[in-house]
């Protein structure tokens, strides 16, 4: 069953609208920082060690073991905690859409997320972030922490490598080739983030910064960051 | 004897010898703590504390008696591991206070203890704090932990630079090895307003990447925290930037964006002039949009 529900929550079919964000791959195809799977391939992985998608899935760790223990105003102060380090304006806005989506989602499924309805209230009026609200559902659902890790993390993967494939662009065997040479890399993500301490949420932020800010005015675009 | 030692580049302690010299295994202090107040004759500093190495030099008034202008001198050069540096700053409801160094800050190789540099400060409400540092230069081997939490009362604000390089390029230096982190926190009632967490684990990869350094030995950023920002704005900073950087987009990078309450600038690139002259502007254009008045540079900056 927690691996049906995995694959539900991770799948790219989720009505989040993932698939309309490059997270500044779109600037950095365009400026050819980022050329073929090999590039491609160098960035994801330093994502994955120092960069933001590392604190995120470390948030959305953090907004399980809080629905886990009721400790809902830490579920919120995790919230505020990642609104307020996104690197961009652009970034903090995907992050708060596909958060909202899932939650207005979950709202209307069966059974409905067992959160207190102030605490819900308080999450739409502050924005909801997309790794929060994918901690709450993790946790309703059964997922064991370390799967829901995994398929966060993949399913970001997943999402960028598509948008990708559409950029620079590549053909689908390149894709899902990369995909796959990923696997290592995941995993060892998702062991460093179960046992990372709060004092060590920091990442190396320069690239993903300037490529998002840079995405923001960029003339012709296909993405939403 | 000491300040020389301190100057040398070769990152070694001052002899234990010397009368002044710290203990090996703890190294220099320095403290500094000020409380400014706004009083009807403007901002003053009502308190203050200094340990050396920071020494305060008289206070000046440029801009009239609203904005207290106030410059920190590190005498002994430049840390080596084991040095701490802990400011505390508090301003009262109303007070407007810029600081800045006399001289870039130098952080010498350390065969394992941290530099850490440790920034506190509560601003009160109406109040402004305006931290403004000059560059700081990393060597490398380097091991350097800046940390600064800024708590806004209502109606505070807070705008802050932070400038570093990466390696002495002038040796042809860059920083592979070593570990640098810089924090800013800014809260408001509890509330985080902007958490910036940047960490470097130096190496010759992250150096290289596009996703870290991108061969840049500069790496700047400024902020403004506490009122929230229209569009306008952001687009006369980026308007600026094309201004400064004309000629040079082979080399260096910069963006601006929009927090919740206030907008965030970073700049990586291979000129600490490039990105200090778009800095200036920013806050000179920030005075004008939210004060009225495009404020004189310090002359310390003039160099």
């Amino acid at each position: 069953m927690a691996l049906l529900r995995l694959l539900q929550l991770a799948s790219a079919t989720l009505p989040v609208g993932a698939f309309s964000y490059s997270e500044g791959l779109e600037t950095l195809v365009h400026s050819q920082q980022i050329t073929d799977p090999q590039t491609l391939h160098h960035w994801l992985r330093q994502e994955l060690s120092l960069g933001a998608i590392r604190i995120e899935a470390a948030l959305m760790l953090r907004a399980y073991r809080a629905s886990e223990t009721q400790a809902w105003d830490q579920a919120l102060d995790w919230n505020r905690w990642l609104s307020a380090s996104r690197e961009s304006e652009e970034l903090r806005h995907q992050s708060w859409q596909m958060g909202r989506s899932l939650l207005r989602l979950l709202e209307k499924m069966d059974p409905p997320l067992p959160v207190p309805t102030d605490i819900l209230q308080t999450l739409r009026q502050e924005e909801c972030n997309f790794a929060i609200a994918f901690g709450l559902t993790a946790h309703h659902w059964n997922i064991p922490p370390d799967q829901a890790l995994l398929g966060y993390l993949q399913s970001w993967a997943t999402n960028l490598i598509a948008a990708a494939v559409k950029l620079i662009p590549l053909g689908q065997t390149a894709g899902q080739q990369l995909l796959f040479d990923l696997q290592p890399d995941l995993e060892q993500a998702v062991t460093v983030i179960l046992d990372l301490p709060d004092d060590r949420l920091e990442s190396c932020g320069w690239g993903l910064a300037i490529a998002s800010m840079t995405h923001e005015t960029q003339y012709s675009r296909l993405f939403r960051s | 004897m000491l300040l020389s030692d301190r100057t040398t580049d070769v990152g070694v302690s001052p002899s234990p010898a010397s009368p002044t010299a710290p203990p090996e295994a703890t190294g220099w202090h320095g403290i500094l703590r000020l409380n400014y107040g706004h009083t009807p004759t403007g901002t003053q500093i009502q308190h203050s504390y200094t340990q050396a190495p920071l020494r305060l030099q008289r206070p000046f008034y440029p801009e009239g008696p609203e904005v207290c202008q106030t410059v920190l001198v590190h005498t002994a050069g430049g840390m080596v591991g084991g040095d701490r540096l802990e400011v505390d700053l508090q301003l009262d409801a109303g007070a407007r206070a810029l600081l800045t160094t006399a001289a870039a800050s130098k952080i010498y190789r350390s065969n394992g203890p941290e530099v850490q540099q440790q920034i506190q400060a509560r601003v009160g409400p109406g109040a402004c704090l305006e931290w403004f540092p000059q560059e700081t230069i990393v060597f490398n081997q380097a091991r350097y932990r800046q940390s600064q939490r800024i708590e806004l009362a209502p109606g505070g604000q807070w705008m802050g630079w932070d400038i570093n390089r990466l390696g002495r390029t002038a040796h042809g230096e860059s920083l592979v090895s070593g570990e640098w982190r810089s924090r800013t926190e800014v809260w408001q009632a509890g509330k985080p307003l902007w958490i910036d967490r940047q960490w470097l684990p130096a190496s010759a990869e992250i150096w290289a990447s596009c996703h870290g350094l991108n061969h840049s030995p500069i790496v700047a950023s400024f902020a403004w925290v506490g009122v929230a920002v229209d569009p306008e704005l952001i687009q006369q900073i980026r308007q600026c930037w094309e201004a400064c950087d004309r000629g040079n987009q082979e080399t260096s990078q910069a963006g601006v964006s929009r927090l919740q309450k206030g907008l965030v600038c970073r700049y990586r690139g291979h000129s600490r002039a490039a990105a200090q002259r778009w800095f200036i502007q920013v806050w000179q254009l920030i005075r004008a949009h939210h004060w009225g008045t495009s404020p004189p540079r310090p002359r310390v900056w003039q160099q």
